[in-house]
């Protein structure tokens, strides 16, 4: 496919490419991960082309989900004038299922996505983040025990934005001098019309990318090991999630949990000092905050067929429980029953709002 | 007689467990609602106790805070009191917060009595997940000594660690290796002369180490408040401080003073503008930061909860990118209660100040000229 | 004397179909346990898997979901539903080795009196097996 070649880093490319396209009044907005000092990262969404300086898309940090942010944005309309949007795979997968959620609109928007070498847990960011972000540039996407590394990331083998419309091999390159954009779609060659830059043939290194999802594969499954269903079980999960504070910020920022006011935190899920004493009585005790375990599992019967892997909710987890292992794992085994994989493809149906006269026909029988 | 002791001859939890134990074996309390170290052991939980067997795990001191009491004591009474008599073992700001949220229909108090003690602070919770051992041992030694280092920022500034100013029914003291009972309210003596202990009227020792303790901890308070003064004047400054913030509002979600179901900054209102909206909001600065209203939403959580903030610095300990958040508001709520003379939870008659008004008050914020 | 265990099943019962079946075989006055506690839905899609959970996590023995055979629901495709939602829960249970046969979906018309009969009997028989929800004593859940 067609390809614009730049000898300039990923993010000043990048920036290059923005500004090409604020000056040609191509976009009226960009939407793309900034920085305001070595702790400050956010999702800025920029009309002024001078504030491009501020931008670092390709820095391995995650502040929050940018689907979940660009859902804000266009749950209400969609974009009458278009913008740029530049985010990681995962990202781009849960934009899709807010789509078909109802929470978001595609319409205006050029995206630009790289593949991604993964990030750095936010908590991790805390302290030492040059260093890590060093260590992180410095070796190849095949080596997974990066200091910092989300665990989610070291797992995750959809890596590829397959829906973008640039997409930015970075992963197999590590090349941080030059920088090349795939021009994917129809809609991206209008946009990039005009752009200095060299034009070349280049394809995504499938060898390369396959070596380290091969890489990543082995990983998972060395960690998903630890959470088979005879180690699980109630004593696993209370093992686990025994230390939950049920303050429901794994929730929070999870992409894919759009709700408003979510059930857990609702009147509903109240049940009144009679059923308290009750279950005190049966039990000998009670613990508080109650329902945590219920909740997760609840969450994860609501979410698991959207789950994009992205581990949001292990990295704000105050007291470290790795959600998003779990949920991963859990998420896995359900989307294989539907042979669903979120964020794929905008058409699809999320399984549990659609369904098949002849399927499962064994369940209900006898 | 003033209060009772006891030699404490093991440890303190063990000490405290056998009163919990007496009490409920002499039939005054149907159930104990106290920490209990969770099965995987590096964290505690509350637990509303009834069965005998189950109380003998308790942890009524554990070296950390990982849900701010009061919080969990609303979700058992928020819809109404329960049919036992509970004993609640909290720590001094847990059970002030549980009185600013009995003022705000959150908590039913009936029913409950509240068993305090001289809180020697609890260590961050991430912290003590990651080596539990390390702080058990520590906490003997600090109650012993009163060291304050690695403690919860607002727990080394906290000065109403001990029975001032709090309504619990009895109060633990602590001194050499004593513990001492000591009732505050008023019905609390009927449950003082069941325990049959030594009886002790001279609590001058008790009283001047608590006191050694307040002198040195106020001090640390004016120096952390100043500093804090200058750290956050101003919008920069404030800005600044609140680097890193990723808007998880978790603060919030720990808060035990934030009741709210769906808080005013994540309600349809607020976080719902239209896409045009959003661009024109941008273009009037160059761009805006998204998810948006980082500041709005800690100011507007100031405004709401700081008249009632007990200062517990839960909301620091939830934070998962360690922003100052508690140490701010601690020193943001000292500043207004201070200017109303109101200290939360302190007295339950005592309604919250932006709850209630005098005709004749507060005159030096009315517009000047008129005065004149 | 040692207490025989009596299971506890919730039955979310769809009004179409299934709870007429019920009402069938108690007319017909057909044998069968009495520990299905009968819970009228008008649809077995009204049954939100969080139902089942919380029915589960707060001690129910089991939970059984009945409703019309597929085709044939009084609003065209409510079981359908249904069937998928059943199958996510049970999957996600069995990924976290948490029990799934103490949840069963069964298709049951309103003229199948003796089937409703069956499938109580045959599964309090099988929790019966299995003994009480373990979840019941659980405290730290």
């Amino acid at each position: 496919m067609k390809a614009l070649k730049l000898s300039q880093s990923p993010d000043n490319a990048i920036g290059s490419l923005l500004k090409y396209l604020f000056e040609q009044n191509k976009i009226s907005a960009a939407f793309v991960l900034c920085k305001n000092n070595s702790r400050d990262y956010f999702y800025g969404l920029i009309t002024d082309k001078n504030l491009l300086e501020k931008i670092t898309p390709t820095t391995p940090i995650m502040p929050s989900s940018a689907g979940k942010m660009l859902s804000k944005l266009t749950m209400l309309e969609p974009l009458t004038s278009p913008i740029a949007v530049v985010l990681r795979p995962c990202e781009m997968r849960a934009f899709y299922e807010l789509i078909k959620l109802e929470q978001a609109r595609p319409d205006n928007i050029l995206f630009i996505s790289f593949t991604c070498k993964g990030v750095i847990s936010i908590k991790e960011s805390k302290d030492g983040f040059e260093e890590k972000i060093e260590a992180y540039q410095k070796n190849p996407a095949t080596e997974l025990t990066l200091p910092g590394l989300r665990q989610c990331c070291q797992i995750c083998e959809n890596f590829v934005p397959e829906n973008a419309d640039i997409i930015l091999p970075l992963i197999e390159k590590n090349d941080l001098n030059n920088t090349t954009f795939l021009i994917k779609t129809e809609k991206a060659e209008d946009f990039v019309q005009g752009f200095e830059a060299e034009t070349v043939e280049e394809e995504l290194n499938d060898t390369e990318i396959s070596k380290i999802k091969e890489k990543r594969a082995r990983k998972k499954a060395e960690v998903f090991a630890n959470i088979t269903p005879d180690k699980l079980g109630m004593k696993g999960l209370i093992d686990i999630f025994g230390r939950c504070l049920n303050c429901h910020a794994c929730g929070r920022a999870c992409p894919i949990c759009y709700c408003n006011l979510c059930y857990f935190d609702s009147a509903d899920s109240e049940v009144g000092p009679k059923a308290y004493e009750a279950e005190t009585e049966t039990k000998g005790a009670y613990r508080l905050p109650a329902n945590t375990i219920f909740y997760h599992i609840g969450r994860m019967i609501h979410i698991s067929l959207s789950c994009i892997g992205c581990g949001m909710c292990t990295d704000v987890c105050p007291v470290s429980i790795p959600v998003g292992t779990i949920f991963t794992r859990v998420a896995e085994s359900a989307q294989e029953v539907f042979k669903y994989i979120p964020g794929r493809n905008i058409e699809e149906k999320i399984p549990i709002l659609t369904f098949k006269i002849n399927e499962f026909e064994e369940i209900g029988e006898e | 007689m003033k209060g009772k002791i006891i030699e404490i001859k093991s440890d303190l939890n063990t000490a405290i467990k056998n009163i919990i134990k007496t009490l409920v074996q002499k039939k005054l309390f149907d159930a104990v609602f106290v920490p209990v170290r969770i099965p995987s052991r590096e964290s505690f939980a509350y637990l509303l106790i009834k069965d005998k067997e189950i109380l003998e795990s308790i942890t009524p001191l554990p070296p950390t805070m990982p849900v701010q009491g009061a919080r969990a004591l609303k979700d058992l009474t928020r819809l109404g009191k329960l049919n036992l008599r509970i004993l609640c073992i909290m720590r001094p700001c847990e059970i002030r917060a549980a009185v600013e949220l009995a003022k705000l229909r959150q908590i039913t108090l009936q029913n409950l009595t509240f068993f305090s003690f001289d809180c020697p602070g609890v260590f961050p919770t991430a912290e003590y997940i990651k080596s539990p051992e390390k702080y058990d041992q520590n906490i003997i030694e600090k109650i012993k000594a009163w060291q304050e280092d690695g403690l919860r920022p607002n727990c080394s500034i906290c000065v109403n660690f001990s029975h001032y100013n709090t309504p619990a029914d009895l109060h633990i003291g602590f001194y050499r290796n004593h513990l001492l009972i000591y009732p505050v309210s008023k019905n609390s003596q009927k449950i003082l002369d069941i325990l049959s202990y030594r009886a002790e009227d001279d609590l001058t020792e008790w009283e001047n180490s608590i006191n050694t303790l307040l002198k040195k901890k106020k001090e640390n308070r004016s120096r952390k408040f100043s500093l804090l003064s200058n750290q956050t004047k101003g919008i920069e400054n404030l800005e600044e401080f609140f680097t890193g913030c990723i808007n998880c509002h978790n603060c919030m979600r720990v808060c035990p003073i934030c009741y709210c179901r769906q808080c005013f900054f994540e309600s349809p209102e607020q976080s719902h503008h239209e896409a045009e909206e959003y661009l024109a909001r941008a273009k009037e600065k160059g761009g805006i930061r998204f998810p948006p209203e980082r500041m709005v939403f800690h100011l507007g959580r100031m405004n709401h909860m700081a008249l009632s903030c007990v200062g517990c610095g839960s909301c620091e300990d939830g934070c998962p990118m360690d922003v100052p958040v508690g140490q701010i508001f601690s020193f943001i709520g000292n500043e207004v209660q201070k200017m109303f003379d109101y200290l939360p939870g302190k007295n339950l008659e005592e309604p919250i100040p932006l709850l209630t008004f005098k005709e004749d008050e507060l005159h030096e914020y009315e517009d000047t000229r008129e005065k004149k | 004397m040692e207490q025989t265990f009596n299971p506890r099943i919730i039955g979310f019962l769809c009004n179409w179909c299934s709870y007429a079946g019920a009402d069938l075989a108690g007319v017909s006055r057909l044998q069968m346990p009495p520990s299905i506690i009968p819970i009228r839905v008008m649809c077995s899609s009204r049954v939100d898997p969080l139902f089942i959970l919380t029915a589960l996590l707060r001690g129910s023995d089991a939970v059984l979901v009945a409703g019309c055979h597929p085709g044939d629901c009084h609003y065209q495709y409510g079981n359908y539903h249904t069937r998928r939602r059943i199958v996510l829960f049970n999957k996600i249970f069995e990924t976290l080795g948490l029990e799934t046969d103490r949840v069963r979906l069964a298709w049951v018309s309103a003229s199948e009196g003796g089937r409703y009969r069956d499938v109580v009997t045959q599964f309090t028989e099988h929790i019966k097996e299995k003994g009480p929800n373990p979840l019941k004593k659980e405290i730290f859940l």
